[in-house]
């Protein structure tokens, strides 16, 4: 703490320049009733040193991925983050800075986010992309939020938006809460049995305000039935894409195939998982929805010599301005984990982001090889094709496989049985960039051993 | 060269990666998805992207450039020590999905952190999981909204805000699906009491307040404004935003309030990074503790089956998910990395968070004190006036500047502007909104006396140019005065491309 105040040991000439005595005489206005009169019961100070040391015998005890060989991925997979992103972002003019309300000395920030939005549009084929949001669950549900403001005074079915019944129910417990004080009605939409899209019956979305899909989905699968989408809800519904940001080096850009609105968790380019936070809200749509969107979007301008200069603009949809009647709440955002990600994309370049899209590519698919060489699991969505996750159906419980694994070493996947209540057997493996194919082997000799003893215990 | 797209060197520059683990040559891609044309990215070697960003940062104002008085946003030191914690892979490289025996440490640290903030605010129960200020108040709020339907209080339809409150208050309960009620505050920036009284029914669900308010002032009725609301049945919500005032000094709690946020990028030092990220945990009473989003951290003693870590001596640390939850506000478990390094921070100080609080508002007062006796001295005392009459301010203070716009024509922003060219950060201008040609100013602790007094003269010396100096500034910044007019009229939110 001594280290924190310049003016430990100063008050009492501080405080006689302003004709007081004591410290309690800045806080006599504070009625006695409401005054805090013991000390707080929380432990002593601690030095740098000591703080250095308790943090990393507490996160020591943590299993971190990087100690490990890991298939949990569930929409965060591991990934690279060149080291001048770290170095750069340390940086005190970008880390201790505050919105950039004073244009004129925040050029460096404003300049960087209006690239960021530049790269982001670039990158999901949409014209406008704001300085981000939250993470992809917020972005999601502010993208639905936005549809039926545009799109309700016209539709058939009011206040109804339409979301693929894949959407994972943390994501889904987010758009519920920010879609219910609105009132919107959440209808869901079916999967074919190969894991695509069912659309037969998304035609029942025609004439609401919204379609949410992702792509590829919560269970790995890549839809070419997506690009039909748009031509089958029509001009007044929006068609919003979620999607992993890096496939779009090899995927088509969702604003290319009819997408209004592009939605995804941005933390693959730029940012740790971090235990699932801070990560990065992508949010970018076209003109039609520029004025309903939520969140900050620099601008271009001019100062008043005539020279490039950059600042806030369209602030009368946020809350400093419009108050209740604003398109979101949202204030602070995730700017500097979004420059993280602007470095990360500059870095890459075209032909980098794509060879980072073949390596996730590439990972998942050699996975899939060899874990469908094993007899006793199955591949249920075998003839789709994957990024980053599948799908496989053990001959047991997932959870049972993953204790095993865990107990071997490896971290296993995810327990779909969490998600889709019927699918108990279910297990979600992920791969990366960061996968190697060694590891592979391992997880799929582990798995003929769990499998193959799996089976025998049938037979007993 | 300062623009990134202008930077096109040979195709594949950038950084280099190893090749996928299998050939490309097969991969399984629905025919029609192929991407049909390239982002249009730049291809910038390593050496030219650092010196791009480091030539950006030095274009741009930090804590650490120098003073950043910006009213209401608590602009402090954020120590480094909890930037270097922040990146230990305990926490950079573990996973939400990740089971409880893999993160115990990480789990100690949270309810040591739920703990503390509970203790600071006087409340029961918390959850780390809202990820900005915004977000907490709209997860309070949806607390409070699922408490009364579960009550069967379907009627409680409206949230009261004074007309002081961040812009955040009512966006924040309207986008939970309530009505807003606005009610003034009194001539000396406090809230109106009969104005509450006559707002106040069985249609009331809550009332948002901070306090200190958004003039810096203690609000010395709230007990009974409390009272008012509880006794119609409503709940009472406390904006955290202007918490760093009174930490050990009051509590919310002690105050009447049932829930309450905390801006950890305000108090307790998380980086404001530009704009984010932040972290936003909320506190509640008991009778709110089961609508909290879920999991929150619980602890129990350990058990013959546990899995046991070195840190497990003890207690073992699980997720619990509270009985009627509203749900989640965020997919994982919110900003975990704001929550480290505020941990960080805390611990620097335990329970000496109280002078943390002191020395804000101390500085505060002191730098109001200077600012006074500096324009008695030049004799510009009546070009401001202070936002609200008082004796004692607490972490923040508000200046009028409209008797200098009638006399001179000189506002608010243009003083602001004139500031930077002194090489501070401006204060917060024209907010709140019930103080003409508002700045709004906050210090914070950890500004030396040395840097008040300094900054005391530079304001004065402000307020004694000549209107046309600061109508033209600020001179000395990169760019000039920027027209935010023509950024809304001639929309580029992109680079330019040449089709």
């Amino acid at each position: 703490m001594v280290d924190q105040l310049p003016n430990l040991g100063r008050e009492k000439e501080m405080l006689e320049a302003m004709g007081m005595s004591s410290i309690d005489d800045l806080f006599a206005d504070l009625p006695e009733s409401v005054r805090m009169l013991e000390d707080l019961p929380l432990r002593p100070p601690q030095s740098e040193e000591g703080i250095i040391a308790d943090a990393k015998r507490l996160l020591g005890a943590n299993v971190a991925l990087g100690d490990r060989v890991s298939f949990l991925g569930a929409g965060l997979n591991r990934n690279y983050v060149p080291a001048s992103v770290f170095q750069l972002i340390t940086r005190g003019e970008f880390l201790t800075s505050y919105t950039p309300y004073q244009p004129e000395v925040s050029q460096g920030m404003l300049q960087a986010m209006w690239e960021f939005q530049t790269l982001i549009s670039e990158l999901v084929g949409l014209e406008i992309s704001n300085l981000s949001v939250y993470d992809s669950s917020t972005a999601a549900a502010e993208a639905l939020t936005c549809s039926v403001r545009i799109h309700n005074r016209k539709a058939e079915q009011k206040d109804t938006v339409y979301i693929s019944e894949l959407v994972p129910p943390a994501r889904m417990s987010v758009i519920h809460n920010y879609t219910q004080g609105a009132g919107i009605n959440l209808k869901s939409l079916k999967h074919n049995d190969d894991g695509t899209l069912d659309l037969e019956s998304l035609a029942e979305a025609a004439g609401s305000c919204g379609v949410y899909v992702e792509q590829p989905n919560p269970i790995g699968v890549l839809d070419g039935g997506l690009v039909r989408v748009k031509e089958i809800i029509g001009e007044n519904t929006a068609f919003i894409v979620g999607v992993a940001p890096v496939s779009l080096g090899v995927i088509e850009a969702p604003g290319n195939y009819g997408a209004d609105i592009v939605v995804g968790e941005g933390q693959a380019l730029g940012s740790p998982i971090t235990y699932g936070g801070p990560l990065y809200g992508i949010f970018a749509c076209t003109k039609a929805y520029l004025r309903q969107m939520p969140g900050r979007i620099v601008g271009k301008s001019i100062d008043v010599d005539g020279k490039v200069a950059f600042c806030l603009t369209l602030s009368t949809r946020e809350q400093h301005i419009r108050r209740h009647r604003a398109t979101s709440n949202i204030c602070t955002n995730e700017t500097l984990i979004a420059l993280m990600g602007a470095m990360h994309m500059a870095l890459l370049g075209p032909e980098g982001l794509e060879k980072l899209a073949y390596r996730n590519l590439a990972a998942c698919q050699l996975g899939k090889a060899k874990l469908s060489e094993i007899d006793s699991i199955k591949i249920p969505h075998m003839n789709s094709s994957h990024y980053n996750e599948f799908v496989i159906e053990l001959p047991g419980s997932a959870a049972d496989c993953i204790e095993y694994l865990d107990s071997h070493g490896v971290v296993g996947g995810y327990d779909l049985g969490n998600w889709y209540q019927d699918k108990k057997n279910w297990l979600l493996v992920s791969f990366s960039d960061q996968t190697q194919a060694s590891e592979i082997e391992l997880l799929a000799a582990h798995l003929a051993v769990w499998a193959a003893s799996q089976l025998q215990e049938v037979l007993v | 060269m300062s623009q990134l797209f202008e930077h096109n060197g040979a195709e594949g520059k950038g950084y280099s990666q190893p090749d996928p683990i299998m050939s490309t040559d097969n991969l399984h891609i629905p025919n029609n998805l192929m991407r049909s044309n390239k982002a249009r990215w730049p291809r910038i070697s390593e050496p030219e992207m650092v010196r791009h960003y480091t030539w950006l940062s030095s274009r741009n104002f930090g804590i650490d450039t120098g003073f950043y008085p910006l009213g209401s946003c608590t602009m402090k030191h954020n120590p480094r020590v909890n930037e270097v914690i922040a990146q230990l892979p305990g926490i950079a490289d573990i996973h939400p999905l990740q089971p409880d025996h893999h993160i115990q440490g990480t789990l100690a640290i949270f309810h040591e952190m739920q703990h503390m903030l509970a203790v600071c605010a006087g409340m029961d129960d918390v959850t780390l999981q809202p990820v900005a200020g915004a977000q907490g108040e709209f997860t309070a709020i949806r607390c409070i909204q699922e408490y009364f339907r579960h009550r069967g209080e379907l009627q409680r339809t409206k949230v009261i805000v004074p007309d002081s409150a961040h812009g955040t208050n009512p966006a924040s309960a309207a986008m939970a699906g309530f009505e807003i009620v606005e009610i003034p505050s009194q001539e000396d920036g406090r809230i109106d009491l009969a104005a509450l009284r006559a707002v106040v029914g069985d249609d009331t669900a809550a009332m948002m307040i901070t306090n200190p308010n958004t003039l810096g002032l203690f609000e010395t009725d709230i007990a009974e404004a409390a009272e008012i609301v509880h006794e119609a049945g409503g709940q009472m919500y406390y904006d955290g935003a202007n918490f760093n005032a009174i930490l050990g000094r009051t509590s919310p709690g002690i105050m009447g309030f049932d829930a309450v946020h905390y801006n950890l990028h305000k108090t307790f030092s998380q980086p404001h990074g530009g704009g984010g990220p932040g972290s936003g945990p909320i506190g509640v009473k008991s009778h709110l503790a089961e609508f909290l989003p879920g999991p929150v951290v619980k602890k129990r003693p350990i058990m013959p089956d546990d899995k046991l870590t070195s840190i497990n001596t003890e207690w073992w640390y699980h997720w619990y998910e509270p009985q009627y939850t509203i749900g989640k506000v965020q997919q994982w478990h919110g900003n975990s990395g704001a929550v480290i390094r505020s941990w960080a921070y805390y611990r620097r100080y335990g329970k000496d968070l109280r002078a943390m609080s002191e020395h804000a508002v101390l500085n505060a007062n002191y730098l109001r004190h200077r600012i006074m006796e500096e324009a008695k001295i030049a004799g510009v005392d009546h070009l401001f006036c202070d936002g609200a009459e008082i004796e004692v301010v607490k972490h923040e203070f508000t200046l009028s500047m409209a008797p200098m716009k009638e006399e001179l024509g000189v506002g608010a922003m243009d003083v602001a502007k004139g500031l930077l060219d002194k090489g501070y950060m401006a204060p917060t201008v024209y907010f709140p909104l019930v103080v003409p040609e508002c700045m709004m100013f906050e210090p914070t602790e950890t500004e030396s006396k040395d840097t008040l007094d300094e900054f005391a003269k530079k304001f004065i010396e402000v307020l004694q140019e000549d209107p046309e100096v600061l109508h033209n500034a600020p001179i000395t910044t990169k760019v000039r005065r920027v027209d935010e007019v023509y950024a809304a009229r001639n929309l580029t939110l992109s680079y330019p491309f040449e089709e």
